[in-house]
């Protein structure tokens, strides 16, 4: 009796040991990429792709709704094919699309903010798209910036999807209140602070001087990085694995903050913000100056009389962060035609210009930049200060771990160097190099 | 209770009921209907044993593997690497700030919780309308679950239109910019309030069970001794109430150190990373930028041993005060 | 009476401030009810009472109705198999011998002492492998097999506490095993069936993370991850007068069921825990 139990329990720990080998064995195999089946015949027979009423899916992230919405609107108008696009909270971009992209799920066209497209092209989450590239009429006259974000071993991946770049804004009501000139922003981080602390001495209720997101790796690289590239200075190495941000203008800057919060010229809720909201007072009327996303131009416009000044660095000069999205077709896309079909239309002037351009927002072709919409003075300003030669899209593979995860090193060091006693700044900037160097 | 044991009898005066007379006929009767018995139990038993061995066995074996290798989210498994996954874990900057918070978190929140139930379940314990209609509002909470609640929260924290923040700047108190969740002790107390709420009315539950099994003569004989209420609580209640609490307090010690749902939603682990719990490290190092499951899963099993070791410990120690 | 022969306070003064607890608990859902249809600035809800915020919250992307009907299904999905499989196993466990019996059990139990996040991971590698991925059907399984060990545990005990003459009788009528089970058993453990039910239903409706991970088109997530999602979507400002509605739906069905099953599973688990 015994010894039967034994033998059929034997036998069955036998088998599920076969069979849960046999499952590793599947589950190691799981991880390959397959690669696009042959694709040169159809993109030479079709440069713009296919227009046959295939659904596409697009996933943006949240911060850029507008735009991705307005483009999306426009191309189900026109075309047969119609794009589902899918809005995710900026927190879980990330995590959301990692996941996809593990089990094999992502959608047929994915936006990336442009500094993690170095990163994920790397890992292959990227259809390779040279050559459909190279048959776009105005292939030359992309943001190079976007465009070499998204190239690995000679190979591009990803074109401009919204270019957001950062400025200064500035309410020019409460300029006028605080007397300083409405028509003119800061030039210098000198004017900057003064600025800042003229709308704070009007103190009035609610109104704060600046904001800024005290708790948002994101926002900071957004809006200080232009300042220490103004100043002459570069906030890490060339190939994005050494930081540098305990540089001598990186200081300074860390300083003016510390003094304009100290001095009370800060909004208090800056101090915990995330990023999730870091837009939403200036709208408000409440800030009087403040680095600013240029993309939010149109919709600041509505509530406020928005003033705006390219980011200046110590002593003059300008540049700004030219962030915002890439755009790629997946590694799991089964209709890659049908969704460069897309991609070629948003390269197309009907999209540039119809579209972004005239709802203020950046175009991402330099040929276009001259447009019948851009007369408003303050997008020639911004126009200009994208060519600017201190403009940068930095790249780095590390740079979402270093700067803009949540509880990043990066935060660390500008929370200790503006809250805290200012002391770490040196050994926080160790701990992000290491992050980099990865 | 019918157990197992008692089967072959019962089968047997079955059998021995319906087989007609003779011993012969019952003796060959009883074995076989025994064997059929015994495949007819395995086949009730196979989907069970499908679920466990699919669902639970093999991916144990794989995490096990997973923890050995390098495994990335997007390129699989790359071979072995033992043992970088674990050292990487461990050196991981921010794991010794998870292990702390999470072990932090733990000790507050078991303390709170069982004081609060333990206290409940004194005053309900009565049968009355009154106390019936206070289990149940103390209950209520429990049919949500964690995340609804953590929701529920995170909207009654709200840092402008609020009804607490608007309470505490109707009170006067604070200066118009109260963040419950903006820093880090606000953040670590807002959520334990959440999980007080959520679990207190089940936790009250069990410990009602184990208040049944106190029969009055035991206080009689106490207060004929001329204990007052607090001596009888003490000396009396507390004592007999030790299974109870043993359940309670393991549950609650292992539900918090496996904490998710409630950080995710309420801080994501901020401010600062001050509220990062061990779980949510392992979900961030697996999706979150790093995208390594190696180290996520070399991460999990070493929760997994702390949890064995941690329940092991706490097993023997209450068992060992019991006696 | 059992402890006391004089109560500490009077008792009006015992209700005012039991009462006060009570409202205490029962504050955070009301008010989640009331402010959902309340006006907020920020929200859809901006002048005066109103379906606003349920309006945002049934246009938001995939659309409310749509993740109802996936909480729905994964949640129904997860209640039947659970059933199933712990009524099979439980009456396997109860009235069966076999050999491994024991080492199966234990084997079951074991899925508690784990933790949810060591499974998590290989669970997504697994589910991929063999095709289940980004699956309604996928994550039920899942869900079904953490609710395993309680509800196992609760069939089998609920047939053992079956009394011996009517199992007896069910074989001797000569019935097979799974006749005796459906006609005569079944009924029996009804009140088992209804509390594994329940919780199965509760766990895989307001479970979290393992949708979060284990699911990834937008429009197959289950309602607690939408309302999630639906949190940070107007630029610059939190939306929560959306997330007190989705709050609201999330927490009805529950509250209902809880409150029409709680006689039934709380005086089953308290019966004589009240001292008349």
């Amino acid at each position: 009796m015994k010894r039967w139990t034994v033998a059929r329990g034997l036998r069955r720990a036998v088998c599920a040991v076969a069979a849960a080998s046999l499952l590793i064995g599947l589950a190691a195999c799981g991880g390959d990429a397959d690669q696009q089946p042959g694709g040169e015949a159809t993109v030479a027979a079709n440069p713009e792709g296919i227009d046959d009423g295939t659904k596409l899916t697009l996933w943006t992230r949240a911060p850029l709704e507008a735009q991705a919405k307005a483009l999306v609107q426009a191309y189900n108008a026109s075309h047969k094919n119609q794009v589902e696009l899918t809005i995710t909270p900026n927190d879980d971009y990330v995590t959301r699309v990692g996941a996809a992209a593990g089990s094999g799920n992502l959608p047929d066209l994915f936006a990336a903010d442009i500094v993690y497209v170095p990163n994920w092209t790397e890992q292959g989450l990227f259809a390779d798209i040279t050559s459909r590239i190279a048959t776009l009429p105005s292939v030359a006259e992309i943001n190079q910036g976007h465009l070499s974000a998204g190239t690995y071993q000679d190979k591009k991946y990803v074109l401009p999807f919204v270019l957001d770049l950062s400025v200064i804004f500035y309410n020019k009501e409460l300029y006028q209140e605080a007397g300083l000139d409405p028509d003119k922003g800061p030039t210098t981080l000198a004017e900057f602070k003064e600025h800042a602390l003229a709308i704070q001495k009007l103190n009035k209720k609610g109104v704060s001087g600046t904001y800024f997101g005290g708790n948002c790796g994101g926002c900071g690289v957004f809006t200080w990085f232009p300042m220490i590239w103004a100043s002459g200075e570069q906030p890490m190495n060339e190939d994005g694995t050494a930081s540098n941000l305990n540089g001598a203008a990186a200081k300074e800057v860390y300083a003016m903050w510390r003094e304009l919060y100290e001095a009370g010229a800060v909004a208090p809720a800056s101090k915990e913000e995330t990023g999730a909201t870091w837009v939403g007072d200036f709208q408000q009327g409440k800030i009087g100056v403040m680095p600013y996303p240029a993309t939010l131009l149109a919709t600041a416009d509505k509530s406020v009389e928005v003033g705006v000044a390219p980011i200046p660095g110590l002593n003059g000069g300008q540049s700004t962060f030219i962030g915002g999205d890439g755009i790629g077709i997946s590694k799991d896309s089964k209709v890659s035609d049908q969704a460069w079909n897309f991609l070629s239309w948003l390269m197309s002037e009907d999209a540039q210009v119809e579209v972004l351009a005239k709802s203020n927002s950046q175009v991402s072709r330099n040929d276009l930049a001259e447009n019948k919409y851009a007369t408003d003075p303050r997008v020639k300003i911004i126009n200009q200060v994208a060519a600017a030669p201190d403009s940068h899209t930095p790249v780095a593979r590390n740079f979402q771990q270093a700067f803009n995860a949540a509880g990043s090193p990066w935060v660390t060091l500008f929370r200790n160097a503006i809250f805290g006693d200012g002391s770490s700044i040196d050994a926080d900037n160790q701990a992000i190099t290491e992050v980099l160097a990865q | 209770m019918a157990t197992p044991v008692e089967r072959p009898t019962a089968v047997r005066s079955a059998a021995r009921t319906t087989a007609g007379p003779g011993p012969d006929g019952q003796r060959r009767r009883a074995p076989r209907l025994r064997l059929a018995r015994r495949n007819q139990g395995w086949l009730y038993a196979a989907p069970t044993a499908l679920f466990v061995t699919v669902f639970f066995l093999i991916p144990v074996l794989l995490v096990a593997q997973m923890s050995l290798s390098d495994w990335g989210l997007f390129a699989g498994n790359r071979g072995f690497n033992a043992p970088d996954n674990y050292t990487d874990a461990v050196g991981q900057r921010l794991f010794w700030p998870a292990v702390w918070f999470t072990v932090k978190y733990t000790i507050i929140t078991t303390i709170i919780l069982i004081g609060v139930a333990l206290g409940l379940a004194m005053m309900v314990q009565e049968v009355a309308l009154w106390n019936s209609f206070l289990r149940t509002s103390f209950l209520v909470p429990s049919a949500l679950g964690l995340a609804s609640a953590s929701l529920l929260f995170y909207a009654l924290y709200a840092p402008e239109g609020g009804p607490f923040a608007r309470l505490l700047s109707d009170l006067g108190i604070g200066d118009g910019t109260v963040s419950f969740l903006g820093s880090p002790n606000a953040a670590l107390w807002s959520t334990v309030a959440v999980i007080v709420w959520r679990f207190a009315g089940f936790y009250m539950l069990l410990l009602l069970v184990g208040l049944q099994g106190i029969s009055s003569d035991v206080y009689e004989a106490a207060r004929v001794d001329g204990a007052n209420r607090w001596q009888i609580f003490v000396h009396v209640t507390l004592p007999l109430l030790k299974p109870s609490l043993a359940l309670c307090t393991i549950l609650c010690i292992t539900g918090s150190l496996l904490a998710f749902d409630q950080f995710y939603i309420l801080t994501r682990g901020g401010p600062d990373n001050s509220t990062i719990t061990i779980v949510l490290l392992v979900y961030n190092i697996a999706f979150g930028g790093r995208n390594d499951l190696g180290v996520a899963a070399a991460l999990s099993l070493i929760v997994l041993l702390a949890l064995i070791v941690i329940n092991v410990v706490q097993f023997t120690a209450l068992r060992g005060r019991e006696d | 009476m059992s402890t006391m022969s004089r109560p500490l306070l009077a008792t009006s003064s015992r209700r005012v401030l039991t009462g006060a607890l009570a409202l205490l608990f029962l504050f955070p859902l009301v008010w989640a009810a009331v402010a959902s249809v309340a006006p907020q600035p920020g929200t859809a809800q901006v002048d005066g009472w109103g379906l606003g915020n349920y309006a945002r919250l049934a246009g938001y992307q995939a659309g409310l109705t749509q993740y109802l009907i996936n909480s729905v299904l994964i949640s129904g999905m997860t209640v039947i198999f659970t059933l199933v499989v712990s009524l099979l196993g439980g009456y396997a466990f109860a009235l069966f011998n076999f050999p491994g019996k024991n080492l199966l059990f234990l084997a079951t139990l074991a899925i508690l002492m784990v933790p949810y996040a060591t499974l998590l991971i290989p669970l997504y590698v697994l589910l991929n492998s063999i095709g289940l991925q980004n699956s309604l059907v996928g994550l039920a399984l899942v869900l079904t097999m953490f609710q395993l060990p309680f509800a196992t545990f609760m069939m089998r005990i609920s047939f053992e506490a079956v009394p011996r003459e009517l199992a007896e009788s069910a074989y001797v009528d000569g019935c097979g095993t799974f006749t005796a089970l459906l006609r005569i058993l079944v009924p029996a453990v009804k009140p088992g069936l209804i509390t594994v039910g329940l919780f199965a239903f509760l766990a895989a409706w307001n479970d979290f993370i393992a949708p979060l991970i284990l699911i990834n088109d937008s429009d197959k997530v289950p309602l607690p991850l939408a309302v999630a999602n639906i949190r940070g979507q107007v630029m610059g400002v939190v939306d929560y007068g959306a997330t007190e509605a989705g709050v609201v739906i999330l927490a009805l069905p529950c509250v209902v069921l809880f409150l029409i099953l709680q006689r039934h599973y709380v005086r089953g688990f308290m019966s004589g825990a009240l001292k008349g």
